[in-house]
C-alpha cells in the first residue's frame, strides 16, 4: 500500500486499554479507519493485568483477549504499539499527528513470537506485567496473549544495548527479526478526530512510605494481588506471599490507600472501584483457601453499582471474613515470620492490634503519569485532580473540539463506564465525521469456503492449558496423546493459550495444511470464546459451524482442582464426546437481513433525547417515543446537579434541539402496544391519543428511566414536613419560605432500598443529599442540617463535595440497619417538630434531633413500564426490575437480543452526567448496526420437516419468540420457522410429538453421538 | 443507651475558641489508631472530636486533658481535622468555667507561678540566671550575634541546668558572640497555651516580645523545641518575626561552617529520639542526625517509631505538669525501645523529653533490665566530644 494513504485515517485512538479497544472496534465497525496507538508493547491496558472482574467474577483476560484479536483482524484498525505521540496540530476534522515509534529492536513483521530468543537471553529482569513479582528476560513478549505477539528488548538491561556484550538472541532467531541497532521511527498520520483513552495509574504507596510498602515484603498493592491471584501471575495462580512463598492464611485489605484524603501526595477523591475489587479479591481468595481469614479495613463501603450490594453481602457473609470500619496503621513487621502487624480502632473495644501474613493495599486510581505532557501536546485542559477536564453536559468532550476522552482518563471509573464512554466517543467522532464515513474503510475478506461435503471427517483438536488454569490440574499432554488416537482425529496439539493470536493463527494454518474439516478446541466456555474460534475456522477456509468447543476449564479443572487424576480422565471424556459430535456437524448458512435505517428510542428523558440527537447527527432517522405530555423525564423535577449544572437550562436547550432536528420525530403520549420483528427489521405499534401507528425500525434504544420511591415510612404522606429528596430539591428551587426559615433539617438516607425488599443501593441519593444540603446552606448558612446515613457513597469527585458539606457545618450521623432512626411528631416550645432519634456508634449515645423538616432519600425504583417494555422487546431484567445488559463489563449498553440497546436509569439509577455518557454509548452501538446494509443471524436455528409435521401447533405455543407460525402448503397447514426470530433454544423440539422440528447444529444425531461417546 | 440532644451553645463556644475543624471528621478512627495513649490505655480522640461535633464535650472529665499534642493524629488525619486545636478549645472552655479534674489542678499553680515569676516551677525570677554563674555568659546586648534563650527548665531544673551549661560551653568554644536575657527572660508560654490558658500565654508572649525588641534581638537560639515552636509559629500572631534556631540545628550549622572543632570523638552506641515539637511539628529530623554523625566513633541506631512517627515522651500539651500514673507513661516504652535496639545512650533535644526519660530510666533500673542506659541532650554529647 502507498505509505501516504496508509497514514491517512479517520480517528486516532490513544491508549489501547479496554476503552481504547472498544472505541476502535466501534469506529471500525461503523466505517472509519482507526489508528490504535499505545505506548506499551501490547494492547490491553490495566484490564489485561486483572485476574477476574466484579461482580460476575469473569476471567478478565478471557473476556478481553477476544477483543485483542478482533482488533488485530479488523481491516480498519491499525495497531501501533510502543508508540507515543510527539505532537498534534490542526483542528477538528483535520489533525496532523506525529508519532514516535520507540525501538523494540525487533522487526515486527518478521517476528513470529516463537520465544526462542527469550529462552536463550541470559538477562533476568523483573517482569513489569507481573508487577515485578516475578522475573522475565531482557527480551520477552509482554504477556502470553499479547497483541501484537512479538518480543521487545528492554534497553536498560539488554547486555548488547548497555555495552555490546551479548547478542546471542540474534543468532538463534531464524527469521532474522532482531535488530539491536534499531532506531526510533517518526510516523506522521492524518486523522479527523482523536479519542484519548490513556487510562490511569495506580496510586504508588511507596512515594509516601505509607503502610510499609516497598519495605515490608508481605505488603502488596491490590494490583500486585491481582497478579498473585492470576494463573499467569508470579505464582501460577496459587496465592502465595512474597517473603517465603507460603500460602497466607490470614490476609488484611486496607481500603482507601491514596484516596479520600486531603493529605499531601494523596487524592481527595474516592477512586470508586476499590471497594468492589476488594470484595472480589476476598471472594476469590476464599475460593483458593477455604479456611482463609480475611479482614477488610474500610470507612464507608461504596457498593453503588449494579448488583454491587449483593456482591458485598456475598463477600461479607463468607466464613472468616470480617469488614471492620476503621482506617489502620501498619505498625511493624515481625523480623522472623515477616508477618505484618496492623492497628485498628473499634467503637467499643478500643484500639486493637492484629498480625497478618499478607497485607493488601487497596490503592486508588491516579491520572496517567504523563497526563500533563499529554494535555500540553493535545492542547486540552486537565482538572484540579490531573485528569481530563471534561464538560459535565458531555463528559466525553475535552476542552478542544475534535478531541474526545474515554475511559479512566475522564476520572476514576470502572470498566463498564469506560466501555460506555468508548462507544460514546465513537458516536461523537461519528457525528463529526459522518460525511466521510466509509471513504477509507474496507470490508473484511475471508478466504473462500472449502466444500468438504465429499470428505471424511478430519478433526483437529487443540487442547488449551489456559496458562495454569487448566494445565495445573489437567495433564494436558496426556489428553493430547489420548485424543490423537480417537477416530477421525488427524491432528492434536496443546497450546498455552488457545485464544492467543499465534495459536489462532496456528489453528487456521493447520486447517489448511492438514485439510482439517472439523475443529475442536478443548478450553473454556463458548460463552466468551466461540465467536473467536468460529472466526478462526472461517480464516482457515471452512464453515464456521464445523467448530466445537469442549469445556475442560469451568466443567473440569476449576471444579476438580483438588483431584488432578480424575480431572484428567474427565477431560479426556469431555474431549472424546466433543470429537464424536464434531464429526457429524453440518455446515450452516447464516441469514443476511437487510437493515432498516431508522432507530426507535423509547423514553424522552435526558438519556433518550441524548441518544436520539446523537443518532440523528450521525445521519439516521429517529423515532422518539415519550409516554408523558412533554419531553424531559425525571430531569424535569431536578434543578441543579452537585457540580452546579443548570438542569432546566440544559433540558430546555436539549428539547429545542430535539424538536429542531429534521431527522427526529417525536411522539408524545406514546404507549407501545406491540413489537414484532428482529434486528434490522422491527415493527413497533404505538398508540398516541387514540391514534395507532406502526413504526418500522432497525434498532431500538430503551431509555425509560426510573422513578422515586413513594415512602410509606417515617410519616411520609402523614406529615406535611416530611419530604422526599426530589421534593426538597423542588422547594429549594422555588426558594420556599417555610424551608428557608427552618432551623433544623434532618435527612434520612437509604429509605426504601438496601433492604430485603430492594436489595440494592440507589447510587444517587448520597450525592443528592449533599447537593441539597449545600444548596440549603447557601440559602441559610445558619440552618442545622443532619444527614443520617449508612455509608456515604459519594464516589469519585463527589467526595470533595461531601467534605465541603462537612466544612459548611452539615453533620453526618451513621446508623446501622438494626437500629434505624425513629421519627415522631411532637410539639416543642409551641412549634410542631419531628423528633428524630438515632444512635451514634462513636458517641455511644442516642442523639435526639428536633427537625422542622424531615427529608427522606427515597430509593430510585424502576418505572412501571420498564417491565412491559422488557416483555415487548423480549429483553431481560435483573431481580430488582432494572433492564439487564448483555454483559455487565463489556457490553454495558447492549442487550443479549441483538439490535436493542439501553441507557439511563432504566439500566440502573445514575446521575445525569452518567446517563448522558451512556446515552452516547447506546447511540454509538446502535449506529454500528444502522451503518450496515445487512446483518447476519445465526445458522443454528430450528427447521421443520413438513412431511412429518402434524400441524398440532405445540411448537408455536411454546416458542417464546414468536418465531414459528403455520403456513399453507399443498398438504395443509404446516409449522414454519422464521429463522431470523428463532433463538435456537430448542424448546419446540421437546414438545413436538412427531419429531418434525429439529434444531440445526444441535440435532438428535449430533447429541446422541456425543452422549454415546460419554 | 442514653439519649442526648446537641448543645448548640457549647458548639458555638468550641467554634469561637478555635476548635471548628472537628467538622471535617468522618470517623475513620485513624487518630485513635496512631495515638500513643492507646499503647498504654484506652483513649478515644475520635470520640472527643465526635462529642465536639454536637457540643457534647465533657469539660469536667480527664479525657480532654490527656492529649499531649504530639501531633501524630493531626499528621495522619485524612480529613484535615486539627485535633490539637479542637482539644485546646475544650480546655479553654474548661478554663473559662474553672472546671479542672483532680489530676489537672496543678496547672492552676503553674499558671500563677508563670504570671508572678515568669516560670512554671514556682521558682523565683531573680534566680533565673543562676545557672550561668561561672560559665562566662554575658547579658545580651544589641549587636550580638545571637540571643541564647535557655527557657525555664534549663534555667531552674538541676538536671537540665547541665544542658544549659553544655550549650554555653559549645557556644564559647565555637566563638559565638551570644548573650542571655537573664532575669528578663520569661517562659515562652507554649505549654500553658495548650492547657487552654490563652490569657497567660498572651501575657508571657507580649512581655517576651517587648524584651526582645527593647534589647534589639534579631536571632534567637533555643534549647527547647517548645520555645522554638511558639517563637517561630505562634509569636507571628503578634505581628513580629524573629529568626529562631534550635540548638540541634545550630550545632549542625556550626559544624558545617567549621566553627566547631571536635577533637575527642564519642565511642558509644546512641539512639536519637525526635522530640514532637522539633520533628513532627517543625520538620527538623535530619540536622540533629547529621550533626551527631559528624562525631567520630559515634554509632547512631534508629529506634522503631522514629522521625515523623516518633513516639511522644508524654510531656507536651501541659502534661509535663500533670501526674501520669505508672504503667501509662509513654516514656517508659521509649526507653525500653532504646534499650531494645542496643543503645547505650538515648539522645534527644528537648527538656521535657529528658525529664520524662530520666524518670523512666530510673524505673527501668529498678526492674534491673537495661540498666546503664544514659539519657542525654544532644549538647551533652558534643560537650564530651569537643
Amino acid at each position: 500500500m502507498d505509505s501516504s494513504i496508509r497514514n491517512v485515517g479517520d480517528v486516532m485512538v490513544l491508549g489501547g486499554g479496554i476503552s481504547g479497544i472498544q472505541a476502535a472496534l466501534d469506529l471500525a465497525d461503523t466505517g472509519f479507519k482507526v489508528f490504535l496507538v499505545d505506548r506499551s508493547p501490547a494492547i490491553g491496558g490495566k484490564m489485561a493485568q486483572l485476574d477476574k472482574t466484579f461482580p460476575t467474577n469473569d476471567c478478565s483476560m478471557c473476556i478481553e483477549s477476544p477483543k485483542f484479536i478482533e482488533c488485530s483482524r479488523h481491516p480498519n484498525i491499525e495497531i501501533l504499539t510502543y508508540t507515543e505521540v510527539e505532537s498534534l496540530k490542526g483542528k477538528a476534522g483535520d489533525f496532523k499527528v506525529t508519532l514516535i515509534k520507540k525501538p523494540r529492536y525487533i522487526i515486527e513483521d518478521r517476528c513470529t513470537g516463537c520465544g526462542t530468543c527469550v529462552e536463550v537471553c541470559p538477562v533476568k529482569v523483573p517482569d513489569a506485567y507481573n508487577q515485578n513479582l516475578s522475573l522475565n528476560k531482557a527480551i520477552h513478549i509482554y504477556f502470553t496473549q499479547a497483541v501484537p505477539l512479538i518480543t521487545y528488548v528492554d534497553p536498560d538491561t539488554c547486555l548488547y544495548l548497555q555495552d555490546e556484550k551479548c547478542n546471542i538472541c540474534i543468532g538463534v532467531c531464524q527469521n532474522k527479526a532482531i535488530d539491536l541497532n534499531q532506531r526510533e521511527e517518526t510516523i506522521q498520520v492524518e486523522v479527523g478526530a482523536v479519542i484519548m483513552a490513556p487510562g490511569f495509574e495506580v496510586f504508588d504507596p511507596k512515594l509516601r512510605n505509607d503502610f510499609g510498602y516497598g519495605i515490608m515484603e508481605n505488603v502488596v498493592t491490590s494490583l500486585d494481588f491481582e497478579r498473585i491471584l492470576c494463573s499467569t501471575g508470579p505464582y501460577e495462580g496459587e496465592i502465595r506471599r512474597p517473603s517465603d512463598r507460603k500460602h497466607p492464611k490470614k490476609i488484611a485489605w486496607i481500603q482507601c490507600v491514596g484516596s479520600r484524603q486531603v493529605l499531601e501526595g494523596g487524592n481527595s477523591y474516592c477512586s470508586g472501584v476499590c471497594c468492589a475489587y476488594t470484595q472480589k479479591q476476598v471472594i476469590l481468595a476464599k475460593d483458593h483457601e477455604a479456611d482463609l481469614e480475611a479482614r477488610i479495613f474500610h470507612n464507608d463501603i461504596r457498593a453503588f453499582g449494579k448488583d454491587f450490594e449483593r456482591f458485598y453481602q456475598r463477600a461479607e457473609n463468607l466464613s472468616g471474613v470480617e469488614f471492620i470500619r476503621s482506617y489502620v496503621a501498619v505498625v511493624r513487621e515481625d523480623p522472623e515470620t515477616k508477618n505484618v502487624a496492623i492497628r485498628y480502632a473499634t467503637t467499643d473495644g478500643g484500639v486493637k492490634e492484629e498480625e497478618f501474613e499478607l497485607v493488601v493495599l487497596s490503592v486508588g486510581l491516579n491520572p496517567p503519569k504523563n497526563a500533563e505532557e499529554l494535555a500540553k501536546k493535545f492542547g486540552i485542559e486537565l482538572n484540579e485532580h490531573g485528569f481530563c477536564n471534561s464538560n459535565p453536559l458531555n463528559p466525553i468532550e475535552t476542552s478542544r473540539p475534535g478531541i474526545f476522552v474515554s475511559g479512566a482518563f475522564q476520572g476514576p471509573i470502572d470498566i463498564p463506564e469506560s466501555v460506555m464512554g468508548a462507544s460514546g466517543a465513537d458516536a461523537l467522532c461519528s457525528q463529526l465525521l459522518a460525511h466521510r464515513r466509509g471513504d477509507l474503510a474496507v470490508d473484511r475478506v475471508y478466504p473462500p469456503e472449502r466444500d468438504v461435503s465429499w470428505e471424511e471427517p478430519r478433526v483437529g483438536v487443540f487442547v488449551c492449558h489456559c496458562g495454569a488454569n487448566i494445565g495445573r490440574v489437567v495433564d494436558v499432554p496426556a489428553v493430547v496423546e489420548y485424543v490423537s488416537g480417537l477416530d477421525n482425529v488427524v491432528h492434536a496439539q496443546e497450546s498455552l493459550f488457545a485464544c492467543s493470536t499465534d495459536n489462532a493463527k496456528q489453528i487456521s494454518d493447520q486447517i489448511r495444511e492438514k485439510g482439517l474439516n472439523r475443529v475442536v478446541v478443548a478450553a473454556c466456555t463458548p460463552r466468551t470464546h466461540e465467536p473467536l474460534f468460529r472466526d478462526t475456522c472461517r480464516e482457515g477456509g471452512i464453515n464456521q459451524y464445523f467448530y466445537e468447543m469442549a469445556n475442560i476449564r469451568e466443567h473440569c479443572s476449576w471444579v476438580h482442582s483438588k483431584d488432578p487424576e480424575s480431572a484428567t480422565q474427565k477431560a479426556k471424556e469431555i474431549v472424546r464426546m466433543s470429537v464424536a459430535r464434531a464429526s457429524l456437524l453440518d455446515p450452516l448458512k447464516e441469514y443476511e437481513l437487510p437493515v432498516n435505517k431508522t432507530a426507535l428510542v423509547v423514553g424522552g428523558g435526558v438519556g433518550g433525547m441524548t441518544s436520539a440527537l446523537s443518532i440523528a447527527k450521525q445521519g439516521f432517522q429517529v423515532q422518539l417515543l415519550e409516554k408523558g405530555e412533554a419531553l424531559g423525564g425525571m430531569a424535569r423535577r431536578l434543578h441543579t446537579t452537585l457540580e452546579g449544572m443548570d438542569v432546566q437550562g440544559f433540558l430546555k436547550d436539549t428539547i429545542r434541539k430535539v424538536y429542531q432536528h429534521p431527522l427526529i420525530h417525536v411522539t408524545l403520549h406514546a404507549a407501545i402496544r406491540d413489537v414484532t420483528g428482529y434486528v434490522g427489521d422491527f415493527v413497533t405499534t404505538v398508540e398516541s391519543k387514540g391514534r395507532v401507528k406502526k413504526i418500522q425500525h432497525g434498532v431500538a434504544i430503551l431509555a425509560t428511566g426510573a422513578e422515586e420511591y413513594k415512602p410509606d415510612e417515617y410519616l411520609y404522606g402523614e406529615n406535611e414536613n416530611v419530604l422526599t429528596q426530589v421534593e426538597l430539591g423542588e422547594r429549594i428551587a422555588q426558594k420556599d419560605e417555610g424551608l428557608s426559615q427552618a432551623k433544623n433539617l434532618v435527612m434520612i438516607q437509604c429509605v426504601g432500598c438496601r433492604n430485603e425488599e430492594r436489595n440494592y443501593c440507589s447510587r444517587v441519593c448520597c450525592t443528592h443529599a449533599v447537593k441539597n444540603a449545600l444548596n440549603l446552606k447557601a440559602l441559610n448558612p445558619e440552618m442545622n442540617i443532619y444527614i443520617l446515613f449508612r455509608d456515604m457513597r459519594t464516589y469519585g469527585y463527589r467526595e470533595d463535595y461531601y467534605r465541603e458539606a462537612a466544612d459548611r457545618g452539615v453533620k453526618f450521623i451513621r446508623w446501622e440497619p438494626d437500629e434505624k432512626p425513629v421519627v415522631q411528631a411532637a410539639t416543642e416550645d409551641g412549634r410542631s417538630v419531628l423528633k428524630v432519634t438515632v444512635a451514634d456508634p462513636i458517641l455511644g449515645q442516642r442523639l435526639e434531633l428536633d427537625a422542622d423538616i424531615l427529608t427522606l432519600s427515597a430509593a430510585v425504583v424502576p418505572s412501571d413500564d420498564s417491565k412491559e417494555l422488557a416483555r415487548f422487546f423480549k429483553v431481560a431484567m435483573n431481580p430488582d426490575g432494572f433492564l439487564q445488559e448483555a454483559h455487565v463489563k463489556l457490553r454495558p449498553v447492549d442487550f443479549a437480543a441483538e439490535g436493542i440497546f439501553l441507557c439511563g436509569a432504566a439500566h440502573y439509577p445514575k446521575h445525569i452526567t452518567e446517563t448522558i455518557s451512556q446515552a452516547y454509548g447506546a447511540a454509538g452501538r446502535a449506529v454500528t448496526i444502522l451503518t450496515r446494509d445487512s446483518v447476519t443471524a445465526s445458522g443454528a436455528v430450528c427447521e421443520v420437516d413438513e412431511s412429518l409435521c402434524e400441524s398440532c401447533g405445540a411448537c408455536i405455543s411454546v416458542c417464546q419468540y414468536g418465531a414459528i407460525a403455520f403456513h399453507e402448503t399443498e398438504k395443509g397447514k404446516k409449522a414454519m420457522v422464521n429463522p431470523v426470530l428463532c433463538k435456537g433454544d430448542g424448546l419446540c423440539n421437546t414438545v413436538c410429538p412427531a419429531k418434525a422440528i429439529s434444531l440445526k447444529h444441535f440435532t438428535d444425531d449430533e447429541i446422541f453421538r456425543q452422549l454415546d461417546a460419554a | 443507651m442514653e439519649t442526648v440532644a446537641p448543645l448548640e451553645e457549647v458548639l458555638d463556644l468550641i467554634k469561637e475558641t478555635g476548635g471548628e475543624s472537628f467538622k471535617y471528621c468522618y470517623q475513620c478512627g485513624l487518630c485513635d489508631v496512631v495515638c500513643p495513649w492507646n499503647r498504654v490505655r484506652d483513649f478515644s480522640m475520635r470520640k472527643l472530636i465526635r462529642q465536639a461535633n454536637f457540643g457534647l464535650t465533657q469539660i469536667e472529665t480527664e479525657e480532654i486533658w490527656r492529649c499531649t499534642t504530639c501531633g501524630r493524629c493531626l499528621q495522619k488525619c485524612p480529613r484535615g481535622v486539627n485535633q490539637i486545636e479542637v482539644g485546646v478549645s475544650s480546655r479553654r472552655i474548661a478554663n473559662e468555667f474553672g472546671v479542672f479534674p483532680t489530676s489537672v489542678r496543678a496547672i492552676r499553680g503553674v499558671s500563677s507561678s508563670l504570671l508572678a515569676e515568669g516560670n512554671p516551677l514556682s521558682e523565683e525570677r531573680k534566680n533565673r540566671a543562676d545557672w550561668a554563674k561561672g560559665l562566662s555568659v554575658n547579658t545580651f546586648s544589641a549587636g550580638m550575634e545571637i540571643l541564647y534563650f535557655p527557657g525555664c527548665y534549663l534555667s531552674y531544673d538541676p538536671r537540665l541546668k547541665k544542658v544549659a551549661a553544655a550549650t554555653v560551653k559549645i557556644l564559647n568554644k565555637a566563638g559565638v558572640d551570644f548573650g542571655i536575657l537573664g532575669t528578663r527572660e520569661n517562659c515562652c508560654g507554649e505549654s500553658i497555651r495548650k492547657t487552654g490558658d490563652e490569657e497567660c500565654f498572651s501575657r508571657l508572649a507580649r512581655e517576651n516580645i517587648k524584651t526582645f525588641i527593647d534589647s534589639g534581638v534579631k536571632k534567637i537560639l533555643v534549647s527547647s523545641p517548645h520555645c522554638y515552636h511558639t517563637f517561630k509559629n505562634e509569636y507571628p500572631e503578634f505581628m513580629v518575626h524573629f529568626e529562631v534556631v534550635h540548638i540541634a540545628q545550630y550545632l549542625f550549622e556550626l559544624l558545617n561552617a567549621g566553627r566547631l572543632a571536635l577533637t575527642k570523638g564519642y565511642d558509644r552506641k546512641i539512639t536519637y529520639h525526635d522530640p514532637c515539637y522539633l520533628g513532627r511539628h517543625n520538620g527538623i529530623f535530619d540536622e540533629p542526625r547529621q550533626a551527631l554523625k559528624g562525631i567520630s566513633g559515634l554509632e547512631l541506631i534508629e529506634m522503631p517509631d522514629s522521625r515523623k512517627d516518633s513516639l511522644c515522651c508524654g510531656g507536651g500539651g501541659g502534661r509535663i505538669w500533670m501526674e501520669t500514673p505508672k504503667g501509662e507513661r509513654f516514656s517508659d516504652i521509649r526507653v525500653e525501645q532504646a534499650v531494645d535496639v542496643g543503645a547505650e545512650v538515648l539522645v534527644t533535644a528537648c527538656p521535657y523529653c529528658i525529664t520524662h526519660f530520666e524518670d523512666s530510666r530510673l524505673a527501668l533500673e529498678d526492674s534491673k533490665e537495661g540498666g546503664g542506659l544514659e539519657i542525654k541532650d544532644i549538647t551533652e554529647i558534643f560537650q564530651e566530644a569537643m
